[in-house]
């Protein structure tokens, strides 16, 4: 019995040791990087998305003619893109001229990516539809691009794709919150993209501006913009406007109204 | 009568004159099968390989809800093929090394168990003869076993999901025949890895001298190094591992179809099986028997 | 590794030289040596634990020694491998066999490991085998169903059908009934009676006694005898007595005054502990129904082999400890 624990340890210690320089001499060493996940993902994304037009009718709509491409992401700006994890989104944009791309040009896929170079995405539901479909001849089917699983090659090319997304800016407050000197701020929350988002946001309350301040958001933060003029008494709203120059900002002006 | 024939000195001697032959592999591996053929142990694991799967493919096929955690899960309530191939990596992940290490595990040990190292050792078969015969089996059942579960899988796959065309790892729409021998080459790339486990379980059983810790361990190592390849940070040991051949078969059901991962999982096998043999085969002869 | 070498020791059936194991700090075998000449009849001797088995299990090959050599009809391990084995049979201490397979099957698959492949010619020998140990009938019953006696028989068996010129049996008797010693020892003479080689082991003198010609006594992992049975013989003690009177002091002190080559001892379990030559104590006894001391009993205690036996391993013993 003695014999048995003692060489069933010393096993595990040389395991963990030739285990620990293999993993230090590589630096990690993981196959699941950007550049495989944006040629894998667009690729099974448009077979799908054209078996999926076949069961809606919709006719015209092949692999190629998608000419789908995708930028990815691990966990925004703050990590390295590379590993597994369910932290991984990715910006796929496509041509369907049935399915026109929103203003920013691209949908936003959430991936769960494992070390084996497989992973699950979720599509957004907005351009992709939900769960299930009701196909031609009327029967309830599971969509095919909602939801789907994928693999790489985990020896695949690996030089990046160069295929880049601006970021979206969203603002997130629904409703203000002044202060006890009637000063607001708003909420505003940078989406997955390449370069983050930047520019400058005025808040206007009738005739009174209440200042501009400089918009400087990573990707996959949020950031809380505080105006530093009170809003006047009389004021039941307040618009903000947004100037972004990098990253993709709200087209029109975003109005909130005042608490009463 | 008789002990005159069986004890008379130059008969003995006449015999001794024309030469014992010292017995080949193939004596051994003829006693070997045949010991094994005799125990109940194995002939239960092999039904049980043909009928289990019957099982499974028809609780899973029942499901109002696909399992789609696992790979091909959610179409493999519709598709024989996705259902086949679902079984697969489930059985990968600790049954195919069970099924394998239940003989592998015991070939050596069971001669401790009952002592009969002595009364084998002590006839005109050397030990390496021995050993390799014993290999040559365990190994020879791991792939009869897993050609079984795989036949088994497939067929009530077919039977009772049914065949319709399957959709690939990478969207792609694959024709039923095609998927057939999509499917079944993906269980053969279990081949390689399932050796490597089996040569393992020798391994346990040589060193333990104990059936169980030669069942127990390579189960045990297999889960081991499945929980491991599944970490994030370390996936730099991922090719050394002994389970990551057992997902090479995800390339054969991708477009473009990739088989690195194939090729280095024969690798990475073909390295432990050699390793593991090798140990085994020096501890067997240098071992003193001194028991039974 | 000369040629002389092995040309002197193809004479021997068994050539052991100066063979020594040890297990850490135990010596299990201290440099013993034993020559077993073809055809006769080969006992060793010892207690429990004196290395016997160790050196059985040596020859066999199953056990590497650390130092020494051994020759099998002028065959060694190191030399020729498992062909060492090629006209020896035999088992070290209780036969063991597949408890899942029947008897035959066990011998069937033992024959598979000689090199006999011919099914009918090895069907007959089994037949014969068993015929010899009186195992006819019961062939095809699992072994895991067979008594102690039963296995020891089907090894002699299994160790027949090799067709050996030396068979080796450590400690045949054990763990059989009286009438299985018996028969034991009458199939033991019978197969010497018919020119094979046999080297046995045994920690019964009297077994060795009557079967053996030639014996090592074994103690503490060495030699502590070497020699024919007459050899012993002559070396035996004077037999000793347990003596039981109805006056244990009067019978002490007739044997202390008139017989001074007869130790008289009181016994530890009670009565006196009388030893001597043989014809003196005779007189001793005629001296004591002369003095009318009621004489209750008068019992050989150990055979003078047995006491022998004792002396030579326990004085060994002794000078170890």
């Amino acid at each position: 019995m003695r014999r048995f624990i003692i060489s069933l340890v010393a096993a595990v210690a040389v395991v963990l040791a030739i285990g620990g320089a293999v993993v230090a001499g590589s630096g990690g060493g993981s196959t699941v990087t950007r550049a495989r996940l944006e040629r894998s993902l667009p690729t099974e994304f448009a077979n799908l998305y054209a078996a999926q037009a076949t069961m809606l009718g919709h006719r015209g709509v092949t692999p190629a003619s998608l000419h789908p491409t995708a930028m990815c992401d691990k966990g925004g700006a703050v990590e390295p893109d590379v590993g597994p994890g369910s932290n991984w989104n990715c910006l796929v944009s496509w041509t369907d001229p049935d399915n026109p791309m929103p203003p920013e040009g691209y949908g936003k896929f959430e991936l769960d990516v494992h070390t084996n170079g497989c992973w699950t995405a979720g599509g957004p539901s907005k351009l992709v539809g939900f769960a299930t479909l009701t196909d031609t001849s009327g029967r309830e089917v599971p969509n095919p691009v909602a939801e789907f699983d994928g693999c790489f090659d985990p020896n695949g090319d690996n030089s990046p794709t160069g295929v880049e997304f601006p970021s979206l800016l969203n603002v997130t407050t629904t409703a203000l919150r002044p202060d006890a000197q009637r000063r607001v701020a708003v909420q505003a929350t940078c989406g997955t993209g390449s370069t983050g988002c930047h520019g400058s946001v005025t808040a206007t309350a009738g005739d009174t501006e209440l200042g501009t301040v400089p918009l400087e958001v990573e990707e996959e933060q949020t950031a809380t913009l505080a105006f530093p003029t009170p809003v006047p008494a009389g004021a039941s709203e307040v618009t903000f406007t947004f100037h972004v120059t990098q990253g993709v900002g709200p087209s029109k002006p975003v109005t909130l109204e005042m608490p009463a | 009568m008789s002990t005159t024939t069986l004890t008379r000195p130059d008969a003995a001697a006449a015999r001794a004159s024309g030469g014992r032959t010292s017995v080949g592999l193939g004596a051994a591996v003829r006693w070997e099968a045949r010991k094994l053929r005799a125990q109940l142990r194995t002939k239960a694991l092999l039904v049980g390989a043909l009928l289990a799967p019957v099982a499974v493919v028809v609780v899973v096929s029942a499901q109002s809800r696909p399992p789609k955690d696992t790979l091909f899960g959610r179409f493999a309530t519709d598709n024989g093929y996705a259902m086949a191939l679902l079984v697969l990596g489930f059985a990968s992940q600790w049954i195919l090394p069970l099924v394998t290490a239940v003989v592998a595990g015991d070939i050596f040990a069971s001669e401790d168990q009952h002592g009969t190292w002595k009364t084998v050792l002590t006839r005109s078969v050397s030990r390496s003869r021995l050993f390799w015969a014993k290999v040559l089996v365990a190994v020879v059942f791991g792939l009869v076993a897993l050609v079984l579960l795989a036949g088994a899988t497939i067929a009530a796959s077919l039977v009772v999901v049914g065949q319709s065309p399957l959709t690939g790892l990478s969207g792609q729409t694959i024709a039923p025949h095609a998927a057939l021998g999509l499917v079944a080459a993906s269980w053969a790339t279990a081949a390689p890895p399932l050796v490597a486990i089996s040569c393992l379980a020798i391994l346990f059983s040589v060193w333990s001298r104990n059936a169980a810790v030669g069942i127990a361990g390579p189960v045990v190592a297999a889960m081991v190094m499945q929980l491991v390849g599944s970490l994030g940070g370390i996936e730099a040991v991922r090719p050394y591992l002994l389970t990551t051949p057992f997902e090479a078969w995800h390339g054969l059901l991708a477009e473009p179809r990739f088989t690195g991962p194939l090729v280095d999982g024969v690798l990475t096998s073909a390295v432990w099986s050699v390793a593991a043999l090798a140990a085994a085969y020096v501890i067997l002869r240098r071992r003193d028997i001194t028991g039974g | 590794m000369t040629t002389t070498t092995r040309a002197e020791s193809d004479g021997d059936a068994v050539d052991v030289v100066g063979v020594t194991k040890r297990y850490g700090p135990l010596v299990a075998v201290d440099d013993v040596s034993v020559r077993v000449a073809p055809g006769e009849v080969y006992g060793i001797l010892g207690p429990n634990g004196a290395g016997k088995t160790t050196l059985l299990r040596m020859l066999f090959g199953l056990i590497r020694p650390d130092s020494g050599t051994i020759h099998v009809f002028g065959r060694t391990w190191a030399h020729d491998g498992v062909r060492t084995l090629d006209h020896v049979a035999g088992f070290i201490e209780s036969p063991k066999f597949y408890p899942y397979l029947t008897g035959r099957q066990n011998l069937e698959g033992l024959g598979l490991l000689d090199g006999t492949w011919d099914g009918r010619a090895l069907g007959d020998r089994i037949d014969e085998a068993l015929d010899v140990v009186d195992l006819v009938g019961r062939e095809d019953d699992r072994v895991g169903g067979y008594s102690y006696g039963m296995r020891q028989r089907l090894g002699v068996a299994a160790s027949l059908l090799r067709n050996p010129r030396l068979l080796v049996l450590d400690e045949p008797a054990n763990g059989l009934d009286p009438a299985g010693i018996r028969d034991m020892r009458a199939l033991v003479k019978r197969l010497a009676s018919n020119g094979l080689t046999v080297l046995l082991s045994s920690h019964h003198m009297d077994e060795v006694e009557e079967i053996c010609d030639n014996v090592t006594i074994m103690s503490r992992g060495s030699v502590a005898f070497h020699g024919t049975i007459s050899d012993l013989r002559a070396m035996a003690p004077d037999p000793g007595h347990l003596l039981r009177t109805g006056d244990d002091a009067q019978a002490a002190a007739i044997g202390h005054d008139r017989h001074r080559d007869v130790a008289v001892e009181p016994a530890p379990g009670g009565g006196l502990m009388v030893t001597g030559p043989q014809h003196e104590l005779s007189s001793f006894v005629a001296d004591l129904v002369r003095a009318e001391v009621p004489l209750l009993a008068f019992t050989p205690t150990r055979t003078p082999l047995e006491e022998l036996f004792f002396m030579l391993t326990d004085a060994r013993s002794e000078e170890v400890a």
